[in-house]
């Protein structure tokens, strides 16, 4: 047992309803107690469902087991009689999987016309990425139907799904791409496939599978059982997207030479761009230009997803000459792939793997990167040190579900993730300017500072999943506090910090200190200060 | 005494939050506590969704996580986040929340608090698992584990103690305005402090300030022996009035509030001119709904239904009076009050977080009512926030142009319903 303030992954029955969710007349049915129903408000709230998502909670009250109740039929009935769905699955909850019913038995007592599957998703042994996967493979081993290949050279995207990040981008990123080739998309799932595209997967020549959390398992299937070849790399940064559509072309050229169909031919290069007429990316000639020479040096600290850490990590060392600082996942079993993946990026110390993040929280206090990309909790970590996050993996917060296009994959990704980096980190050439003739007019006060690089303080009443704490948030982060504190300030050292940019300010504070604790100094004099900032060169 | 109103009880609400979420304004509440939830991934999972992200400035509530290898034990040992908990926060009392799993393995709770328990740090057991709680259902379960650390009050201590978590703003209001009409005040339950917690005893005069709190209200009654307020509950002019005058009349005091509600009527009459004949379906869970059903009601809006997770007949008796012929329905079926807001059509509905968008996505004007458990609604202060939470989303709707109705706009928003919307009528 341990205490826990804050889970990465969600639980195995939130990965069921995000593949559920995902698909076309399908419903989970949550064999739970009634609070278990709290997974429908990410879906309603954070991707703003129009409708009622797929799933409903069959409630098993104290009461309920107190009489040996069991209410499941009824409500698998209700879910019958209301939304005719061609499949629902059933799980058990973290309690009640400990009644140790017999679920198919009980399921089977409704009589539904509706096919009923009861997963067995172990809370205990599953999360949300493990859940979802494994109930996806299941479903495509339970459905996919041999079928002939199409006539024209064709995919299936496999993977995107309900809650994803970005997702939603990704795919019309794919499908911009793929149209541009000339490649026809013959299914996506789980996002928006019914029961009968997943029978028609085995049509397509080739499977797209970029998420190594969902999707992979489906791959490996199809591969084996209907010999369908698969690329499973992310296409994450300009370089990985050029190497993954000759990929792409040059596996279904030879499917296609083995049955002389059409070739597929690769395009000028200016055909993937946005106007059909410029480069595809602006990444790399953006990443020579002297704007980024400011960005020298500047470290980067990445944790997330096994595939956005791997992409993130590549992207950022190869592509905007970035030195990483560290790299680590929360997915401990993909941990062996990640680390893999980013040999030659990061040694052994300066990878991290684990599901708690308190240790995230403490490497990223040690290492100060200028950049840290991680999920909505590193965000906070980062808030709190006063250093620079962009969101790159779930969880996530309501802010990270914007409206615009904004894809992480391919050429159209590549552009979108530089721009991120580069509003993320704080100023270049004016950075210099404020450094040298003080601030230049910009001296923000720590709480506009605060609120400007985050949006939920000022939508108390918006975003509820997430409100409730925000104005204690503000509150609580407006108060600038050393952590760890163990030396003084003095007044006119005190004053010479302020002289300093905002938002290099912390960072100071944390050298000097650090500084002074070496050097067994207790109080921070303005010498002091001035000494410090000599021989650490801030 | 009161009339038998009479209510509807269906077979449960499909969505919900379980009692856990409580913890959520009661931990900023008493400001020297520490709730332990024991439970699982879910409840952690629950919490860090609902109640937002949850790790700023050290927050004062964690799970002690059950994994797989603790479920064989029939007894937990917690005894090691309980000192790390000491360690890190050094709180005054732990509040110990039990949830659905350790329930269904019989964790005897009240032993292992009382293990746990010293004179320094209590651990007081709060039942609050999803199998019988909902919602704030649990602030009710806190108070109760809170009461015997209340002082005893001799019989001649006659003051009011008012009962139900408010912020310190709607507080400090409360206290001004009971000094106003010369009604002595003892304090809080529950207070900001474990340590300030006020005197009851049989002189106490009782005041509920929140609907879901009747089984401390009846311990209270029972233990200490003291007057338990029966009035309405001081939301909107109406209720304030009521509620002021009957706690001024416990202590002899006679005061006409005739002038003071209507002069908070004429405050909000902009409000009420657009909630007058407008249809209001209430669909939400919080417990609040019977007097928020009964200020509208005040307002001139037809309460099409009001549903709730709980109604207590004795506790709710005075707010029972006011929605006598109004449909009351305990623990609504969903589905049911879908069928029948497509028959009913309302002007607005009352729903939670988890119903609001889908709802709002059927053309339909939905308000969450998660809202009214955070906002400062209570009192004469609070009268202007409570109209404008309910008039907000109207007038938003009423103001954007009418593109909402098109389906179009929100095709594909969804990955399982692309390109339509379910629709209400089947």
């Amino acid at each position: 047992m341990r205490l826990a303030y804050w889970m990465y992954e969600g639980t195995a029955h939130h990965g069921v309803g995000r593949v559920m969710n995902s698909m076309r007349n399908v419903h989970a049915v949550f064999h739970a107690p009634q609070g278990d129903d709290y997974v429908t408000t990410i879906f309603t709230m954070l991707e703003r469902t129009p409708s009622f998502p797929a799933m409903t909670t069959s409630v098993v009250s104290g009461t309920d087991l107190a009489r040996g109740t069991i209410r499941l039929p009824e409500t698998l009935r209700q879910v019958e009689e209301k939304l005719h769905p061609e499949l629902i699955v059933v799980v058990a909850s973290c309690s009640t999987i400990l009644l140790q019913e017999n679920l198919e038995v009980t399921a089977a007592s409704a009589n539904l016309d509706a096919d009923v599957l009861v997963y067995d998703a172990n809370p205990y042994r599953m999360q949300e990425n493990g859940a979802a996967e494994g109930l996806f493979s299941e479903l495509v081993r339970r459905y996919a139907a041999p079928h002939p290949l199409t006539e024209r050279p064709s995919v299936n995207i496999i993977g995107p799904a309900s809650l994803g990040f970005h997702v939603r981008h990704d795919l019309t990123s794919l499908r911009r791409m793929l149209g541009t080739l000339g490649v026809q998309v013959n299914v996506v799932a789980p996002w928006g496939a019914s029961v009968s595209d997943l029978r028609h997967l085995p049509a397509a020549w080739l499977n797209i599978a970029p998420y190594r959390e969902l999707g992979a398992g489906a791959a490996d299937y199809l591969e084996g059982q209907f010999g369908t070849p698969a690329l499973r790399e992310a296409p994450i940064g300009v370089q990985p997207t050029l190497r993954w559509l000759n990929t792409l072309v040059d596996t279904l050229n030879e499917i296609g030479a083995r049955r002389n169909g059409p070739v597929v031919r690769m395009p000028p290069l200016t055909a993937f761009s946005l106007d059909g007429m410029s480069a595809p990316s602006a990444v790399p000639w953006f990443a020579r230009t002297a704007d980024m020479d400011s960005y020298t040096g500047k470290s980067a600290f990445i944790f997330g997803d096994a595939t956005h850490t791997v992409g993130m990590t590549k992207f950022l060392h190869d592509e905007l000459g970035m030195p990483i600082a560290g790299a680590g996942t929360y997915l401990l079993r993909e941990a062996g792939w990640v680390r893999e993946q980013l040999r030659g990026y990061v040694t052994d110390a300066q990878f991290l793997v684990t599901d708690e993040f308190q240790t995230t929280a403490a490497r990223i206090a040690e290492l100060r990167p200028e950049l840290i990309c991680g999920t909505q909790m590193e965000r906070h970590t980062a808030r709190k040190h006063e250093l620079n996050c962009m969101v790159i993996a779930p969880p996530t917060h309501i802010e990270n579900h914007l409206l615009s296009y904004r894809p992480f994959l391919g050429f159209d990704g590549a552009d979108v993730i530089a721009d991120e980096v580069y509003t993320t980190c704080t100023l270049g050439m004016e950075k210099h300017l404020i450094d040298l003739f003080g601030d230049a007019g910009l001296e923000h006060d720590d709480t506009v500072a605060v609120e400007h690089g985050d949006v939920v303080t000022k939508t108390v009443e918006v975003s509820a999943v997430v409100n409730v704490a925000s104005a204690e948030v503000a509150a609580s982060e407006a108060v600038t506090v050393s952590p760890g504190q163990s030396v003084i300030w003095s007044a006119d050292a005190e004053a010479m910090l302020k002289k300093i940019p905002f938002f290099v300010r912390g960072k100071a504070r944390g050298n000097v200190e650090k500084y002074a604790r070496e050097h067994g100094i207790m109080l921070i004099t303005a010498d002091v200060l001035l000494t410090a900032k000599e021989s650490i060169g801030a | 005494m009161s009339p038998k109103v009479q209510f509807i009880r269906e077979d449960g609400l499909y969505h919900s939050f379980c009692g856990l979420v409580s913890v959520g304004w009661l931990y900023q509440k008493i400001k020297d506590s520490f709730f332990l939830i024991l439970g699982t991934h879910t409840c952690a999972h629950l919490l860090q969704n609902t109640l937002g992200v949850m790790i700023f400035a050290r927050p004062r509530f964690a799970v002690s996580l059950l994994e797989e290898g603790d479920l064989s034990a029939s007894q937990p040992d917690i005894s090691g986040q309980i000192a790390e908990i000491k360690r890190e926060h050094n709180p005054s009392v732990i509040f110990l929340l039990s949830s659905c799993t350790p329930e269904v393995m019989k964790v005897e709770f009240e032993g292992l608090a009382h293990t746990l328990s010293t004179p320094e740090l209590p651990v007081l057991f709060v039942p609050a698992s999803g199998l019988d709680f909902t919602f704030a259902q649990s602030e009710d379960s806190v108070l109760q584990a809170l009461l015997p650390f209340c002082p005893v009050a001799p019989p001649e201590d006659k003051r009011v103690v008012f009962l139900g978590s408010v912020n310190d703003a709607v507080a400090e209001d409360f206290v001004m305005e009971a000094a106003r009409l010369g009604i002595p005040v003892a304090g809080f339950l529950p207070a900001p402090h474990f340590s300030e917690l006020p005197p009851i005893g049989p002189g106490t005069i009782i005041a509920p300030l929140q609907p879901f709190l009747p089984k401390v209200a009846s311990q209270l009654r029972n233990d200490r022996n003291c007057t338990i307020l029966s009035s309405l509950f001081p939301f909107g002019p109406d209720g304030c009035r009521a509620f002021w005058e009957d706690l001024a009349a416990e202590f002899g005091i006679k005061v006409d509030l005739a002038e003071r509600e209507a002069a908070a009527w004429d405050r909000i009459a902009s409000h009420t001119e657009l909630l007058r004949g407008k249809k209001i379906f209430f669909a939400s869970d919080l417990l609040m709904e019977l007097p928020l059903a009964r200020f509208l009601r005040a307002c001139g809006a037809e309460i099409v239904e009001c549903s709730t997770p709980a109604i207590n007949r004795r506790f709710h008796a005075r707010e029972l009076e006011r929605l006598e012929g109004v449909r009351l329905v305990e623990q609504a079926n969903f589905d049911r009050q879908l069928r029948d807001i497509a028959i009913h059509r309302p002007d607005l509905i009352i729903s939670n977080m988890i119903t609001t968008n889908p709802l709002v996505g059927h053309g339909l004007v939905a308000k969450w009512g998660t809202e009214f458990a955070f906002m400062p609604i209570h009192g004469w202060a609070g009268v202007n926030v409570l109209a404008t939470t309910f008039t907000k989303a109207m007038r938003r709707h009423a103001t954007l142009d009418p593109l909402g109705l098109d389906p179009v706009w929100t095709t594909g928003m969804m990955p399982s319903a692309p390109g339509d919307v379910i629709p209400l009528t089947q």
